[in-house]
């Protein structure tokens, strides 16, 4: 006996719709079935009434459609698209999260009406929902306009959230809108793009209107000035990459990109962290996917470099944010091809160039820093009346006057390092002494550290005598302590106390 | 008589002969280091395991070679007069070998490749200038290395030097390649006595350090240096020899310090290195090169698969590569352990003579590209050489764009495939 597995189409449909989280896929999906009906121009408004209900409103003067290709728009996995961005038939499966779907359109002299009711709730009602068909003969010119009411966006479409900015950003990064095809295809089938946010939405700006093609900054190779690495630009011109697997199989990895500072790619409509946005993009449909940043190597920062890498054999998730067959040989060939090419980038003359001149302006940013940290320093120890020191090395310092200015007693730096607990080896009257040489000798306490190699305690100021006098009342790693400030003396220890003078500099020198 | 005549350029990439009385070798050249003296008497080739065995590959013994002729994996060979106590020998047997050039026995009388005998500094130094054997120390002076060295019957000698090593303070380094200077001066004044080669040791990492290393030489010699010697060689690269960078641009500001002093005639041998920076370093300008790595390799059971990778010899595709000794079933069925009584000397040296087959098969490959004079095909030479090594391929991708051709003219056209 042989059984034919069942599919939940009702499940399905509801699956796919809610594979698309971001609400601003339905902008990609409109412009994919735009693109692949020819059309010249698409336009897209969005609107949001009162009660916060979106209405999304396509409009292109594309090829049209005629009833069977209606029922590729609204059945699930039935496209009648080969070789084209929606050979998946699942895009606009988007729209079924809406109240109401109404298409029109004109083909071969026949205008198409078609109306959905409440998809979404039907679906939910685990129901198949329906739509109604009516043709009548036209004179009207091909096109297609499509009006989807109630789309359910999430928060996506509120006001708060969506932006011509946002848009526009995602039109070239992640939809057919910043397709590198024309650096490649001579026929390249461009198409103006147009969208409209009603007034309660946005209204800072007049609405979108770009080509769907990506368009990198003006190159600015040596700009003239001297801080001028931000604005530098380089492209790097279109290539077909071809890698021969191991059965033979030949793939074309299509590259273009640019290379260029924080400025030159403010001039894209970027929105949010550059990290976010830039580095190298793998492509199918010259649509971006996903990043591949690793092609760039460690040795260099990845958001100096904005690279498209287009292969059709590239296998995408449904929703087409993800690439499915990255643990396969294709992907394996394509990115090590990639990460050849990269590192010819970065070997590359001009790039090597910008990266010296971004060093080097950082250097003289931090030069001119250092100028007014300096003038601060100087206005600082003017008001203290000279050295003051803050740390070991400058209690060297003001050691070196105290023993310059005739003091009564030899005391010479032997040895000194920072890290050491007993930090200095000093040379004096009796001899070479281990010493703790501290600003302040309440910070030494402070670190608890061992006295039992320390024969003099070296410090600008005693410091906080109150804590001292705390640690005096209990004990310091277990061993009464006593500090004698009249006499300059640490006595430590039990019955034969060892005895450490101290050598203040602060009223010496 | 010395000659070096450059037959073809392609770059800085240079294609010469290189003439010593009547023994000629075409350079770009790798001259396997051995050990002619390993401890033992003549029947057994002066000492046995796998340096016995290479030194049967090299003289064409047919029990060893299986009939087929491997000599000439060893057009040119290194020899270090420091390799001599390699195993401890008594001060008699010293002796004994320096008795006799090399070709004057009878084993070694048929070969008839260059001997490249070196002074071994670098041992020498680290031994506080002095040879030491089982029952005997001595002091290693230029005069003393030159008198050794003459007694192996070499075409090619090279002063005593005192290499330098990147640790060293400044002022080390300068009196080391002081030191190294008074040496070259006392082998100028040797000169006649050498019937073939003399090469001149220089050190450093860059053009400061190269110049200021010829410039103590030049400062001791009465004479301009191509009037004393027949070649430069650079030395100190040894414990740098895994940074490719450092040994490109060192070899590289070796050859634009020679062109600047009138030395561009001369060739330019590099001290220690081969494998996978030999191609980028011909690339630059080197002309030969001399390395124990073929063997050493084979000591460790490693079967070199190309330049840049080794595989453990059990796991070895001999099928896969196309040297003579992996398409001979003799050298397989040794290095597979497949007949009866092998020793490890057979199995080894039947790999070490692959390796080395494999670093003069790629050095033969360079050699026929740069007769072409094609900077193209030897650009795409170097990217297939390196395109599945990740960390390296940076250093050849940048050699190519910025010395053979660039990646991205800035007129928008491409030079890449």
């Amino acid at each position: 006996m042989h059984k034919t597995p069942k599919v939940n189409e009702v499940n399905e449909f509801i699956e796919i719709a809610s594979d698309f989280e971001d609400p601003l896929e339905v902008i990609r999906e409109a412009l994919s079935n735009s693109y692949d009906a020819e059309a010249t121009w698409v336009e897209i408004e969005i609107k949001q009434d009162d009660e916060g209900r979106n209405t999304l409103i396509i409009k292109d003067d594309g090829h049209g459609m005629d009833e069977q290709d209606l029922e590729s728009f609204f059945d699930l996995g039935n496209s009648n698209k080969h070789d084209a961005i929606g050979y998946k038939g699942h895009g606009t499966k988007i729209y079924y999260k809406s109240d109401e779907i109404r298409v029109e359109s004109v083909k071969d002299g026949n205008h198409i009406e078609s109306v959905m009711e409440q998809p979404w709730e039907t679906l939910n009602n685990h129901e198949l929902p329906t739509y109604s068909i009516d043709t009548e003969e036209t004179d009207e010119t091909t096109g297609t306009r499509i009006e989807v009411h109630g789309f359910r966006a999430g928060q996506g479409f509120d006001p708060e959230q969506l932006t011509y900015n946002k848009i526009e950003h995602y039109i070239k990064w992640k939809t057919i809108g910043g397709s590198t095809a024309w650096h490649f295809d001579d026929d390249f089938h461009e198409f103006d793009i147009k969208v409209t946010l009603s007034p309660q939405i946005d209204d800072t700006r007049k609405p979108i209107e770009t080509t769907n093609k990506l368009e990198f900054p003006d190159e600015n190779l040596y700009p003239d000035g001297e801080f001028v690495a931000e604005r530098m630009c380089k492209h790097f011109p279109p290539r077909e990459l071809t890698v021969t697997l191991d059965d033979g199989r030949e793939l074309t990895i299509e590259v273009v990109g640019m290379v260029g500072g924080k400025e030159a790619r403010n001039e894209l409509p970027t929105y949010g962290k550059h990290s976010a946005q830039f580095g190298i993009w793998l492509a199918k449909d010259h649509i971006k996917v996903e990043r591949y940043n690793d092609a760039i190597g460690a040795d260099n920062e990845f958001f100096h470099f904005f690279f498209v890498a287009n292969c059709q054999s590239l296998e995408l998730s449904a929703n087409r944010e993800k690439i499915r067959n990255k643990s396969g040989d294709v992907y394996q060939a394509i990115t090590n091809e990639l990460e050849r090419f990269m590192t010819k980038v970065c070997q590359e003359e001009w790039y090597r160039d910008y990266i010296a001149r971004r060093k080097l302006e950082d250097k003289k940013r931090s030069v001119q820093s250092q100028e007014s940290s300096l003038q601060d320093r100087l206005v600082k120890t003017k008001e203290q009346g000279g050295l003051s020191p803050s740390n070991p090395a400058e209690v060297i310092a003001a050691l070196e006057r105290y023993s310059a200015n005739g003091s009564p007693e030899t005391v010479e730096i032997a040895d000194f390092r920072m890290d050491e607990e007993v930090n200095a080896i000093v040379n004096t009257d009796d001899g070479y002494k281990n010493a703790a040489l501290q600003a302040k000798l309440s910070d030494f306490f402070e670190d608890e550290t061992p006295l039992t190699h320390i024969d003099r305690f070296i410090c600008w100021k005693l410091g906080d005598l109150d804590a001292l006098t705390k640690i005096e009342r209990a004990s310091y790693l277990g061993e009464p302590i006593r500090f004698d400030f009249s006499n300059n003396e640490v006595m430590y220890g039990d019955g034969d106390a060892k005895t450490i003078p101290i050598l203040e500099l602060a009223d010496k020198v | 008589m010395v000659s070096f005549d450059v037959i073809a350029e392609a770059g800085e990439a240079r294609r010469g002969q290189l003439q010593i009385n009547d023994r000629a070798l075409e350079t770009p050249h790798l001259f396997p280091v051995v050990n002619f003296y390993g401890g033992g008497n003549e029947p057994a080739l002066f000492g046995g395991g796998i340096h016995r065995t290479v030194k049967e590959f090299m003289v064409n013994h047919p029990p060893t070679t299986g009939g087929t002729d491997y000599s000439d994996l060893f057009g040119g060979v290194m020899t270090s007069i420091s390799s001599l106590t390699d195993y401890g020998i008594r001060e008699k047997k010293l002796e004994e070998y320096l008795d006799n050039e090399i070709r004057e026995w009878g084993k070694f009388s048929d070969y008839d490749g260059m001997i490249f005998a070196d002074s071994g500094g670098y041992k020498i130094l680290k031994q506080g200038g002095e040879l030491e054997g089982e029952d005997f120390t001595k002091d290693i002076s230029q005069d003393k290395a030159l008198d050794m060295q003459l007694d192996l019957g070499p075409d090619i000698v090279v002063n005593l030097d005192h290499p330098i090593h990147p640790d060293d303070e400044f002022e080390e380094r300068i009196e080391k390649m002081e030191k190294t200077a008074v040496n070259a001066r006392q082998l100028a004044e040797r000169r006649d006595e050498v019937d073939g080669a003399c090469y001149l040791t220089v050190h450093g990492y860059y053009e400061a350090m190269l110049e200021r290393s010829f410039d103590a030489i030049e400062d001791e010699l009465d004479r301009p240096i191509p009037e004393v010697f027949d070649g430069i060689a650079l030395g100190s690269l040894v414990p740098r020899k895994d940074n490719v960078e450092v040994l490109i641009e060192a070899v590289s500001d070796c050859r634009l310090e020679m062109q600047q002093r009138g030395y561009n005639d001369l060739p330019l041998h590099v001290f220690g290195i081969s494998g996978n920076a030999m191609p980028l370093l011909v690339a630059v300008g080197a002309d030969t090169f001399d390395s124990a790595s073929y063997l050493h390799q084979a000591i460790n059971g490693k079967y070199c698969v190309n330049l840049f990778e080794t595989v453990p010899v059990e796991e070895a595709d001999f099928h896969a590569c196309d040297c003579r000794i992996c398409n001979d079933g003799l050298h397989r069925d040794r290095m597979r352990n497949r007949l009866d009584d092998l020793y490890q000397k057979d199995i080894l040296g039947s790999v070490a003579a692959h390796n080395l087959a494999i670093q003069q098969r790629e050095l033969r490959r360079f050699r026929q590209l740069i007769a072409e004079a094609d900077e193209d095909q030897i650009a795409a030479y170097l990217e297939e050489a390196v395109k599945d090594q990740k960390g390296f391929r940076k250093f050849a991708y940048k050699l190519i764009n910025e010395r053979i051709k660039p990646y991205f003219d800035d007129d928008g056209e491409t030079s890449y495939a």
